[in-house]
């Protein structure tokens, strides 16, 4: 289109009436969005692209980018572990202690690994969002206690029959998105971005660093199981476990009546056992 | 009208008025809906028991009154409709379809509902006499409390996963401020003058003073205790103190509402979470969902007075 310069009002009507729209459109933007180009947030995800956790992310993505276009951040779950404040890794456990090592100032978030050592390890930028072997295991413990004729009992991260805090709510969400049924996986991998979304929305900083301290100290998680989880020393996210018998939540662990219901460190160790 | 009244009756006829006017402000009713009851029980105040019990459909939550008392208006969630109740007749008149998932609403001076649609992340404004859509806010996830300016000015929204307490002015519907506040904030209320907001948030277990013209934070308290989860929250009528319903803490915290210091904590039954104060601000009754039934407190004395015992997992109430 060739045109005189400088022309402040197109000449033919129909230009003329999509500048005022285009010019209507930018008025009814946000105002947060009109004020300042959103803060960009990259986020990496390492592991298997299609498996559940990686929808999970997607899901948690999803949701960060809704929060984001009302404080100001743009969320991608494609950057390289390089450029990424934050890395949620599905991984086996060695490649998770290898990406974590080359990575050391950037917060790792495991959520397919449940290997005791991995936590035994305490580093400073790996956290687990998974719970740990041992965590079930206690959660079953606490079970039996209470329960000493339950057999062919489970302790999951999370449910798709669970209904409370919420939980119907997302899993309705993540069933509409997928057509498939959110697992443990998933919920970790929902979670991983979802903590670090808040944390963003929380500091208004795009930074490794500030994100590696706030998780560390300063994190107050709504993760749709009715109680605020932070995580451990040893890098382990508190959380409540579900038991599951068959298809369906007999219970949740801590166990009402064993221990004190808000006691999330009954369920495994409570700070790092490393030397 | 007095004019065709004789000289001599005319204060007689006046001082008639003046209590039937005062009467009308005064509640003679409670109406309260039970979660699980798929009802709504009727108390009448003066006996304080129940004196009805209206079927209204699937997972009644939250409930208003029309501004002139006409009708009441009940969120039937699990048929995503809004229930009309005429306070007469204890019948339901009509029922209206109302988004999906409607939890709670607030209801706007000018009579129309302010909805939030859980599981969708809007609230839709509703013209309950026509059953119309007026419009739709787009707001974060899980959208909960919903709270409307005394002078229908303002209006806020709480998105329960997106953290945040949504400020947007009406009759425009334009969103001014999100503030980013605890984990799951559930409810909202403005003070008397519209100058100020509270909000509760339930997984953090605290309470935020907000000031509605810049939209910053100027106040904020934790419970203190960890198994608060609180949810509604009112300001006392004199706009003293705040009402905050503690959820799981079984207790009802009065708060300075100048330093939101905890002034009294009032053992109610399990899991309150639903507040309505008398006109007077007198009387304070509180749904105690897990225990099935109504407290009814004496704010001058700061203790329960008398429990009633209603439906199955009483949610929302107002004083008719």
């Amino acid at each position: 289109m060739s045109r005189e310069v400088p022309i402040v009002m197109p000449r033919s009507p129909l230009a003329r009436s999509r500048a005022m729209l285009a010019a209507l459109l930018l008025a009814a933007a946000p105002p947060l969005a009109a004020q300042a180009p959103p803060l960009d947030v990259p986020l990496a995800f390492v592991g298997e692209a299609t498996g559940a956790a990686h929808q999970g992310a997607e899901q948690g993505l999803a949701e960060a980018q809704l929060q984001g276009e009302f404080l100001g951040q743009r969320y991608r779950l494609d950057a390289a572990p390089e450029e990424a404040i934050a890395i949620v890794a599905a991984l086996p456990a060695a490649e998770l202690q290898a990406l974590a090592a080359a990575h050391p100032n950037v917060p790792v978030l495991n959520v397919a690994a449940d290997d005791d050592a991995l936590r035994d390890h305490c580093r400073a930028n790996l956290f687990h969002v998974l719970p740990s072997a041992r965590m079930a295991a206690d959660a079953l413990a606490q079970w039996h206690k209470a329960h000493p004729e339950a057999h062919g009992v489970v302790a999951r991260a999370w449910h798709p029959a669970f209904e409370k805090y919420a939980a119907s709510q997302l899993n309705k969400r993540y069933t509409e998105q997928f057509k498939q049924p959110m697992d443990d996986r998933a919920w970790a991998g929902w979670a991983a971005v979802k903590l670090v979304s808040d944390t963003v929305a929380r500091e208004q900083a795009a930074s490794a660093e500030v994100l590696l301290d706030a998780l560390r100290n300063r994190l107050a998680f709504d993760g749709q199981k009715g109680i605020d989880m932070s995580f451990r020393s040893d890098g382990q996210l508190r959380q409540p476990l579900l038991l599951v018998a068959g298809e369906q939540i007999v219970g949740e662990a801590p166990v009402r009546g064993v221990v004190d219901i808000e006691d999330l460190d009954s369920l495994g160790p409570a700070r790092c056992s490393a030397p | 009208m007095l004019r065709f009244i004789p000289g001599r009756l005319r204060p007689l006829v006046a001082a008639a008025a003046l209590l039937a006017s005062s009467l009308a402000a005064a509640e003679t009713h409670v109406f309260v809906t039970n979660e699980m009851g798929d009802d709504v029980s009727v108390i009448d105040i003066a006996s304080a028991k129940v004196v009805a019990t209206i079927p209204v459909g699937k997972r009644p939550r939250g409930i208003g009154i029309a501004p002139d008392g006409s009708e009441i208006y009940v969120a039937v969630s699990g048929e995503n409709a809004i229930a009309v109740i005429d306070p007469k007749s204890l019948k339901v008149l009509r029922k209206f379809d109302s988004g999906p998932d409607p939890e709670t609403f607030a209801v706007h001076p000018n009579g129309n509902l302010y909805i939030s649609n859980e599981e969708h992340a809007k609230a839709s404004v509703y013209n309950p006499k026509t059953g119309e859509l007026v419009t739709e806010i787009k707001v974060g996830l899980e959208p909960e409390g919903v709270a409307i300016s005394p002078d229908g000015s303002r209006g806020i929204v709480t998105s329960e996963s997106t953290n945040m307490l949504h400020l947007f002015t009406i009759p425009e519907h334009k969103i001014i401020s999100n503030i980013l506040v605890g984990a799951r904030p559930r409810a909202a209320a403005f003070s008397a003058d519209g100058k100020l907001a509270y909000a509760t948030s339930e997984i953090s277990g605290e309470v935020k003073k907000v000031d509605v013209a810049s939209g910053k934070i100027v106040g904020k308290m934790p419970l203190a205790d960890d198994k608060a989860k609180p949810k509604d929250i009112l300001p006392s009528r004199d706009g003293s103190r705040l009402f905050v319903a503690g959820g799981r803490a079984n207790r009802v915290f009065v708060l300075d509402e100048k330093t939101l210091e905890i002034l009294h904590e009032i053992p109610v039954g399990n899991r309150v979470w639903g507040l309505a104060l008398s006109a007077d601000g007198k009387r304070l009754y509180t749904t105690d969902g897990a225990s099935d039934q109504v407290s009814i407190i004496d704010t001058d004395a700061n203790e329960v007075v008398k429990t009633v015992p209603v439906g199955k997992m009483p949610w929302g109430i107002v004083l008719q």
